[in-house]
């Protein structure tokens, strides 16, 4: 229960860099403006999902 | 009660007793029938959104096509369940409380809402309607459109109301069927993002954004406009006959879900939705009577 609770209270930022992250990396992906081979989309990803997840668990009052 | 009793004049000289007699008599000609309108919506519509993933999973369909009637069918997933809260399919120990079972539990599913913390939690918004404490959805409560689709995305974010408030009801009235509840929402909510991160994981994360995560974001602004603010708006006062109005929607009674005439729901609950608008007209007179809110319809 308790490893549920720590995954909940930390779920922002699990969702940030599991979900927005690779969302924010396949969008410029699919218009096709990173090269070929390039992490920098993911990269970019990376931190805007990671740090909307940290700011949003921060926030979070706990339960 | 015949017809000219419903003539204003006549209506003012009845007790309210009387006066709520009339209205029962009335409401029970819409009452007691199966809704299988709404049956055969949740049903298709559940298999609709569903039959989506393989099709854009296997290019059968476009992305950019499937995001709409993913959208609609989100937005579209509620009501039906909604009918299955109040027992309207088949009520406790009738032949189709299975099929009512059924429903509920399944219609709501693209929503990521679980039929047993909708029922409790709905159950106790009709008890408390407006009140600023014990209604569940009184996070909907805004002075205007506007500031009501603001607080909408500021309320689903992390720890926000729309998050905590039915936690906090089911918490409240702490029965056995509530914690289910909780367990079933933590379930059901674990399952979302499991699918969410695996679409991610796997190179898919565009086709999970576009048929579930955004189509769910916009379903719950829809549903929460058009379910709570509007037929609830100002949402100040409680009391049967105040505490919900009769509106008339831009978007006419189909796009606003029938809700031009929740206060019919409000007030005889066991009226299946596609039959609340006869209702209302056949009340009429009777909810003006009671000084009801009704604007412009």
């Amino acid at each position: 229960m308790k490893f549920i609770a720590f995954l909940m209270r930390n779920m922002p930022f699990l969702f940030g860099i599991g979900f927005i992250a690779p969302l924010i990396d396949q969008t410029i992906k699919q218009l096709g403006v990173n090269p070929a081979g390039s992490p920098w989309s993911l990269v970019l990803g990376l931190m805007i999902g990671g740090s909307w997840g940290v700011y949003a668990v921060w926030k979070t009052p706990a339960q | 009660m015949t017809a000219p009793a419903l003539d204003p004049a006549t209506l003012k000289t009845l007790s309210s007793q009387e006066l709520m007699r009339l209205e029962g008599e009335i409401a029970r000609r819409f009452s007691g029938i199966v809704p299988w309108g709404s049956v055969t919506w949740g049903l298709c519509n559940l298999v609709v959104w569903l039959s989506l993933w393989p099709l854009v999973l296997f290019g059968h369909l476009t992305l950019w096509a499937a995001f709409p009637i993913a959208t609609l069918n989100v937005m579209l997933s509620y009501l039906p369940s909604h009918e299955a809260q109040h027992d309207i399919i088949g009520r406790p120990g009738e032949p189709l409380r299975w099929l009512n079972e059924l429903v509920g539990h399944v219609s709501t599913l693209p929503l990521v809402l679980p039929y047993r913390m909708l029922k409790l939690t709905h159950l106790e918004h009709h008890k408390h309607t407006n009140h600023s404490e014990l209604d569940p959805d009184i996070h909907t409560r805004a002075p205007s459109a506007w500031a009501f689709l603001v607080s909408s995305l500021r309320n689903r974010q992390p720890g926000g109301q729309a998050q905590t408030s039915y936690a906090a009801t089911l918490q409240r009235l702490g029965t056995p069927q509530a914690s289910l509840a909780m367990l079933e929402a933590l379930g059901l909510q674990l399952t979302y993002l499991a699918v969410l991160f695996a679409c991610a994981l796997t190179g898919h994360a565009l086709e999970a954004a576009l048929i579930w995560w955004l189509p769910r974001h916009i379903a719950a602004t829809y549903i929460g406009f058009y379910l709570s603010w509007a037929p609830h708006h100002p949402a100040l006062e409680t009391g049967r006959y105040r505490d919900t109005r009769g509106f008339r929607s831009l978007v006419g009674n189909i796009g606003s879900m029938g809700m031009q005439f929740h206060v019919i729901h409000h007030l005889h609950p066991r009226i299946p939705l596609m039959k609340t608008p006869a209702a209302f007209y056949a009340l009429r007179p009777v909810l003006e009577a009671r000084n009801c809110p009704i604007e412009g319809l």
